[in-house]
């Protein structure tokens, strides 16, 4: 590896800045200083999400029956706690948060974080199946799009990204259950098991992250293998892999890695269509349940839970990002 | 040249150490997250269906069909439902009105939950005792009129009233019904029981992954007639088109909670079948006869019910799983009367009715009604503007609709909103209570005969009287017309062809005496 060294582009330069940039504690402060930014984040999101999610209608009528009478939904409206002053239940609720207290479902009789916590694991094993199907398919079909450029093997990578990206989960997912569940009988149909149980899903899922990263990597291939240190590299007489794989593919990388960073936030964000179509018992689904049911604590811990995922998605992707490439500053 | 090398390996690292996470995630949890593999194969493992997850095991803590279904295989009610819909004993051996104020019931000798646990009067009181207590936070509203279960001797438990209610021994037939074993609970808490509950039913709890499945076994020694399938799964399939997929693969028996319309993906394939029975969710279009205007008028009001032509909504909208009701009851619900007969399609009879009232030309309104409705509320729109009455369709979500209908303000919903009611106690009342009577929360209707007839209806101690009372209602709300009588839809299910069973009208997945065969 050290004989390439010598003959790298003069990003090398660059390159030795960062160190000593980081060197200087700057990573930490720029840690700090983002901590600091995500308490922010996360109690304005606590603060607009409590208010929001009271806009969307009477949690108590739509646990009763509408044969229920006034007195019966009043009682229940005062055992939960909904008929004080909203600023009350908002200091409780950020009193609760401070304690580690998310709330207790009005409608599944269970505290909040405990039914995200439930739902997690699932949500975890399908985002994972999915990324690893995406990045399986996408990384090497976007390289020998960009290096076969124009020929028919670019063309059907094309083509297969543009169906990637526009199939609904729901059509793909069904398609897949009627071709290998019921005619084949090769995979089952839904709900979670064993590794059988995932494939349908996580291709299901993890078809539009693979059309993404694939096409990204493509396009950001094509122009790396079109800069100048790449021909630089190649006059020095280092075969056409190499230089794809040693120079072109470490500068492609860069926006490749973000866009996976900020996929696997969304991925475990739940997959509501395809958490539907394969019976899958992730978060997804809770989130259209405590919608549906205005079960006021649950949307408000599944939301913050959310923004917790994204904001460290984006914070891990940053610190990434200003590792491998020295153009960005940690500021 | 250092630089660029730890850059690389780090570049590497992070790669790496991601598809690792990757891999190595989606391996541990493939492996920790599989269960039994709970598939239906050998004839001692029954799967169903149900579209949504149940709200809880707490049998005390639900109000809906789903969850009660589940819980009716784990828990025993006082009173049961025959297959003729009659109230049979279920847990009570017999009950009866001893006073106006006072329901006695007598419990059944014998009876021990799973646990060795018996069930008693006393076991009955506590039950009822825990769903009346405010605390409790308990959606069931049924036993309204209850005041304190009262144990009198082991096997004899008093219902005190605050108000008389001919209907208590319907209104136990389900979820005011169960009864829970005092002495676990009190040990457990609310909390621990709802996660491992016990019960006296035919079948008993064994486990259960929130949103995938539950699991049930037979009880061995279960007091009534023994299941005959071992193994009970219910499968949480939200989408109807993967559950009924899941039906045709072979990994599900039963799938429930769909329409006519969705089944026919099964086509004629041998190996299942759809099955259409009797329901008791009952459509009608809910009129504002308050408000002066068009539909103050009852000739008005009889003019949209010739309007609307129910039989061919039913055959084409509804994929012919559905029964045309003469009023609010449905015909399988106590208190019906047959002699009341449906209105006719008759747009002719409508346009003169429309004339005489006033309005040779119709009138404009509005017909609100839940997105689930939507394509029935479309079809309706469009039979009226056949006789010049111009009916906007508003369509909102399902629980806007639910508490639009429930708001203090009467006029909220416009001049016309298509509403079902479901009345699981099989008991008129259930299909009036809260929108016939003038001063009930959903109610239109200003009508001083009709108000009596409820009151009647719904506290009279003498079954003739009641029935009496039930078939003057239904003829007044025909005469009166202030609604748009619809229908009640069928309960359509979907089943392997080996599979024998019968959804009972309520809806209730009383799972016991299914049989392979």
């Amino acid at each position: 590896m050290a004989t390439t060294v010598t003959t790298q582009a003069p990003a090398a330069g660059v390159r030795r800045r960062l160190g000593a940039r980081l060197a200087g504690g700057e990573l930490q402060q720029f840690i700090l200083r983002r901590i600091g930014q995500t308490i922010l984040v996360l109690f304005c999101v606590a603060t607009i999400t409590f208010f929001l999610v009271r806009l969307t209608g009477d949690p108590v009528q739509a646990m009763l029956p509408p044969t229920a009478t006034l007195d019966q939904e009043n009682a229940l409206r005062a055992q939960l706690g909904l008929n004080q002053p909203l600023i009350i239940q908002y200091l409780s609720y950020l009193g609760g948060i401070l304690h580690g207290d998310f709330g207790q479902s009005l409608f599944f009789h269970q505290p909040a974080f405990d039914l995200i916590l439930d739902r997690l694991p699932a949500t975890i094993e399908l985002a994972s199946g999915a990324m690893v199907f995406a990045l399986i398919v996408a990384i090497p079909a976007g390289i020998i799009a960009a290096v076969k450029r124009g020929s028919a093997a670019d063309s059907s990578v094309v083509a297969t990204v543009l169906v990637g990206q526009s199939t609904p989960a729901f059509f793909v997912g069904i398609i897949l259950i009627l071709v290998f569940a019921v005619n084949l009988h090769w995979l089952p149909a839904g709900g979670m098991g064993g590794f059988n149980h995932l494939i349908l899903p996580a291709i299901t899922l993890g078809l539009y992250s693979m059309a993404m990263i694939a096409r990204l990597l493509r396009s950001s291939l094509i122009d790396q293998l079109g800069e100048d240190y790449i021909r630089t590299a190649r006059s020095k007489g280092l075969s056409r892999w190499q230089v794809i794989r040693d120079h072109g593919l470490q500068n492609a990388a860069l926006p490749v890695i973000t866009i996976i960073g900020l996929e696997i936030g969304s991925l475990l964000g739940g997959a509501i269509l395809t958490e539907q179509v394969f019976s899958w018992p992730g978060v997804g689904r809770l989130t259209v349940e405590a919608i549906t049911n205005r079960d006021f604590p649950l949307m408000q811990a599944i939301v913050l839970f959310l923004s917790v995922i994204f904001v460290v998605a984006n914070l891990v992707v940053d610190i990434a990002y200003a590792f491998l490439d020295p153009r960005v500053r940690l500021s | 040249m250092k630089s660029w090398s730890t850059n690389r390996a780090r570049l590497a690292r992070v790669a790496g150490a991601a598809t690792a996470m990757l891999v190595v995630g989606s391996v541990l949890a493939a492996c920790s997250g599989s269960s039994s593999d709970s598939s239906s194969g050998g004839s001692d493992t029954l799967t169903v269906s149900i579209a949504s997850d149940v709200v809880s095991l707490d049998p005390q803590l639900q109000g809906d069909l789903t969850s009660m279904s589940v819980a009716d295989n784990i828990f025993d009610t006082l009173t049961v439902r025959g297959s003729d819909n009659s109230l049979q004993p279920g847990l009570a051996t017999k009950w009866a009105q001893i006073n106006p104020l006072t329901w006695q019931f007598t419990i059944r000798d014998g009876v021990t939950f799973t646990n060795g646990e018996p069930l008693d009067a006393n076991a009955v009181a506590f039950s009822i005792n825990r769903l009346l207590d405010p605390a409790t936070k308990s959606p069931i509203v049924e036993l309204v009129n209850v005041k304190d279960a009262v144990v009198v001797d082991d096997h004899t438990v008093n219902f005190e009233m605050k108000a008389p209610d001919p209907v208590i021994p319907a209104k136990v037939s389900l979820f005011g019904g169960v009864v829970l074993p005092p002495k676990l609970f009190q040990q457990e808490g609310a909390a621990a029981f709802a996660a491992d509950p016990v019960g006296s039913g035919p079948y008993e709890f064994v486990s259960r992954k929130q949103a995938d499945e539950i699991v049930l076994k037979a009880n061995p020694d279960y007091w009534g007639t023994k299941p005959a399938v071992q193994n009970l799964v219910f499968k949480v399939m939200p989408d109807p088109a993967s559950a009924l997929a899941a039906l045709q693969s072979g990994e599900v028996d039963i799938v429930t909670g769909i329409t006519k319309d969705a089944a026919n993906q099964l086509g004629t394939n041998p190996d299942t079948t759809v099955e259409s029975t009797p329901g008791i969710r009952t459509y009608s279009i809910n009129l504002d006869t308050i408000t002066s205007g068009p539909l103050a008028n009852a000739d008005v009001r009889n003019a949209l019910n010739y309007a609307v032509d129910v039989p061919t909504i039913i055959s084409t909208v509804m994929a012919g799983a559905a029964e045309q009701t003469p009023t609010l009851i449905p015909s399988s619900v106590y208190g019906f009367d047959s002699s009341v007969k449906p209105f006719s399609f008759d747009p002719a009879k409508a346009k003169q009715l429309l004339a005489s009232a006033g309005y040779p030309n119709g009138f404009s309104t509005t017909l609100t009604a839940s997105n689930a409705d939507s394509a029935l509320a479309q079809a309706l729109a469009g039979q009226l503007s056949q006789v010049g009455v111009n009916a906007q369709v508003n369509v909102v979500d399902a629980q806007t609709a639910k508490s639009d209908i429930i708001a203090l303000n009467k006029r909220l919903d416009g001049g016309m909103y298509l509403v079902a009611n479901s009345g699981w106690t099989l008991d008129s009342v259930s299909f009036l209570q809260s929108i016939v009577k003038s001063d009930r929360r959903s109610s239109r209707w200003n009508n001083p005969q009709a108000d009596q007839l409820v009151v009647a209806g719904e506290t009279d101690t003498d079954d003739t009287a009641r029935v009496q009372a039930f078939s003057q209602l239904q003829s007044l709300l025909k005469d009166q017309a202030p609604f748009v009588y619809l229908f009640d839809i069928n309960n359509t299910y979907a089943m392997k062809s080996n599979v024998k069973w019968t959804m009972p009208v309520t809806g209730i997945l009383s799972m016991s005496s299914a049989t392979f065969g």
